[in-house]
């Protein structure tokens, strides 16, 4: 017998056969063929260069050997066994890592905790900047991440809006949604809207255009190219779009009509601003829920934590309408041209 | 905001000018914009302004040295202002306005090519008068006028061709090709690089239209319908956005491609007063219609304005002193 032959399963036909003590029940019990079993038996025998069974009788019975041997290869199943046990019981206590974008909503990750725990898995959310989330899942310190990807070929889709001071002294009561009363859908804001106002009755502070804030998850090189363009499309000046810093600081210079924040309405919902989303969906987040590399091609992102998932990011359950970018450009070569 | 934050413009004026080139200055860069400018009283000679001797490429303002030469010829009866020119849109030279625009041959005088060239900045209209003045006469009559700092190297066209060979036919591509070429100082698109375009500096231009208002340039019948042209010009976007009045006059040329937008002008009041202003501007915005930074132009072209009439001063007991044509 070689060392490639596979031992245990051959202890394991030894052993049975004695508790057993019939070559028919025990390949029974194993499951598999007799023949099977008495082949693996004869190499085991060959093996250890002794019979472990008399069969000259009718009654196959155990040699001394085979009664010397049996406590030790017992002793293997059992060691075998265990390690088996030890493995499993590893993995499951193993910490799946799950990459989240840093502004989703503490409640929706705990139910993204509780249903891992229902399922045997203990999940351990990890609030990360989009580039460290996909450098994450290359090096395998994260089994599931949400990343960003353009909303046009994206699964979720987060819809992105300006949060901004809440109204001045809504009527008392009217705060309060009695239950049942939705709240109702904010307008759409449009990047050229915000352009500085002119003529009476304007105040000073809608003469200035009021800058606009972009969180570290929305500093995604293409989402930020993106937006700059668009902006300065919609006629605001360049400059404008600039990332927020540090949050509590944003948040307090949104809260205070400074500054407008661009982020999802559960963010800003849970910090007390107002919201309005962009009408453009292009500008909107687009994310995928992706697997380690080494779980490609195998077992998928359960469809549960995808779910979940979607819920903690805010993702809208429609695609918004999304304008392809330079729909107004008009006759493109008299554009190129000198003008005026 | 700028994105230039080391850039100091290096100014000319004195005292309370200044101050108000400083301010010009300091409204531009808040809004990314850099260039030049040059606002000079045509009578008294007093000015302000910031980088005015940078060569820029001029766009659509070359059609004011191209008209002049034209004109010129015509004052000298080297060419005739009634004789006809068919212009075929199949074949002639993009743009947005004029013949450029036009979906059927037209045949149109020369004296209206010129019209049509300054008042909706026609580029067929500006082809069309390149077939009759060559590009090199211009120039060699620029230089016999004694016009350093003017160059005029190429026909308008070529400013469409240099754009779409560099990237295609594609107005945004182009216009961040021209924005990053700026910033590493190398230029892909030939029409912008001073080296090969079509150039002036503010100087050169406030000379140019100080000499054409008082007649120190080319025939004075071709300064006289230049003067007339420009006035008619139809856009008010720009230099003449804080200007507009019905006891002011604007006579402008303005020059916009890609991130360039430009306008040279003079601005006469019914007072008598006359100051030349050129504003030559490039902008890191990623638009092609830009309205604060055109309205910022006008801004300053009205402060400067007000800045040296208040200089001149005692003008206003003359009525229409220095026009030359009565206010209707």
């Amino acid at each position: 017998m070689n060392c490639r032959v596979d031992l245990l399963a051959h202890l394991e036909a030894y052993v049975a056969a004695v508790d057993e003590a019939s070559f028919t029940r025990a390949a029974d019990r194993l499951g598999i063929a007799q023949p099977l079993l008495s082949r693996r038996i004869k190499t085991l025998e060959a093996h250890f260069g002794g019979l472990l069974f008399d069969r000259s009788r009718r009654q196959v019975t155990t040699t001394e050997l085979g009664v010397l041997l049996l406590p030790y290869a017992q002793d293997v199943l059992d060691r075998a066994q265990r390690l088996r046990h030890v493995a499993r019981s590893a993995r499951e206590s193993a910490v799946c890592a799950v990459g989240v974008p840093a502004d989703c909503g503490p409640a929706a990750l705990a139910r993204v905790i509780r249903a891992g725990a229902e399922r045997g898995t203990t999940i351990g959310v990890r609030e990360l900047p989009p580039d460290e989330r996909v450098s994450g899942l290359a090096d395998g310190s994260l089994e599931y991440a949400l990343v960003r990807v353009s909303p046009e070929h994206a699964a979720l889709r987060v819809p992105l809006g300006l949060a901004s001071a809440p109204p001045a002294h809504a009527p008392e009561g009217a705060s309060r949604d009695p239950a049942g009363t939705r709240r109702r859908r904010p307008r759409p804001v449009h990047l050229e809207d915000l352009r500085p106002r002119r003529g009476r009755g304007t105040t000073r502070e809608q003469r200035v255009p009021v800058p606009i804030l972009t969180l570290a998850e929305d500093q995604v090189p293409s989402a930020q190219d993106r937006l700059g363009r668009a902006a300065a499309r919609a006629g605001l000046p360049e400059g404008l779009v600039r990332p927020a810093g540090p949050m509590a600081t944003a948040l307090a210079e949104t809260l205070a009509g400074r500054v407008t924040l661009l982020c999802a309405e559960p963010f800003a919902r849970r910090h007390g601003a107002g919201w309005a989303p962009l009408g453009d969906g292009s500008l909107h987040r687009g994310c995928d829920v992706d697997a380690a590399r080494r779980q490609q091609g195998g077992a998928d992102v359960p469809g549960w934590l995808v779910t979940l998932l979607a819920a903690a990011a805010g993702a809208a359950a429609t695609r918004p309408a999304t304008a392809p970018p330079g729909a107004m450009g008009g006759e493109a070569p008299s554009r190129l041209a000198a003008r005026g | 905001m700028s994105a230039h934050p080391a850039y100091r413009p290096a100014y000319v004026g004195d005292g309370g000018l200044l101050d108000v080139a400083e301010a010009i200055a300091a409204d531009w860069a808040a809004l990314g914009v850099r260039g030049s400018f040059l606002a000079r009283s045509i009578d008294t000679g007093e000015q302000l302004g910031f980088d005015v001797d940078e060569p820029v490429p001029l766009a659509s303002v070359v059609k004011v040295p191209l008209a002049l030469v034209a004109l010129d010829r015509i004052a000298t009866g080297n060419l005739d202002a009634a004789r006809q020119v068919t212009v075929d849109p199949a074949t002639s030279s993009v743009g947005p306005t004029g013949l450029a625009a036009f979906r059927h041959p037209a045949t149109v005088a020369v004296g209206d090519l010129l019209l049509l060239m300054l008042s909706v900045s026609d580029n067929a209209a500006a082809e069309a008068l390149l077939d009759l003045v060559e590009v090199e006469e211009v120039d060699a009559r620029l230089r016999a006028w004694g016009c350093p700092g003017l160059r005029v190297r190429h026909r308008l066209n070529r400013m469409y061709e240099c754009a779409a060979g560099a990237v295609g036919d594609d107005f945004s591509p182009a216009l961040e090709l021209a924005i990053h070429d700026d910033r590493s100082g190398r230029h892909t698109i030939e029409t912008l690089d001073p080296a090969h375009a079509n150039i002036g500096t503010a100087t050169s231009l406030v000379d140019l239209l100080q000499r054409v208002w008082r007649d120190e340039i080319a025939h004075p019948d071709a300064t006289a319908e230049l003067r007339r042209l420009m006035e008619t010009q139809v856009f008010t976007h720009r230099l003449a956005s804080d200007l507009r009045a019905d006891t002011l006059r604007v006579s402008g040329k303005t020059g916009t491609f890609l991130h360039l937008r430009h306008e040279i002008g003079v601005v006469e009041s019914e007072s008598g007063d006359r100051v030349a202003v050129a504003a030559l501007t490039r902008s890191d915005r990623r638009a092609g219609l830009a309205p604060d930074i055109d309205l910022a132009i006008g801004i300053g072209a009205r402060q400067a304005f007000e800045a040296l009439r208040r200089r001149g001063g005692g003008q206003s007991v003359t009525p229409g002193h220095g026009s030359r044509r009565p206010w209707s």
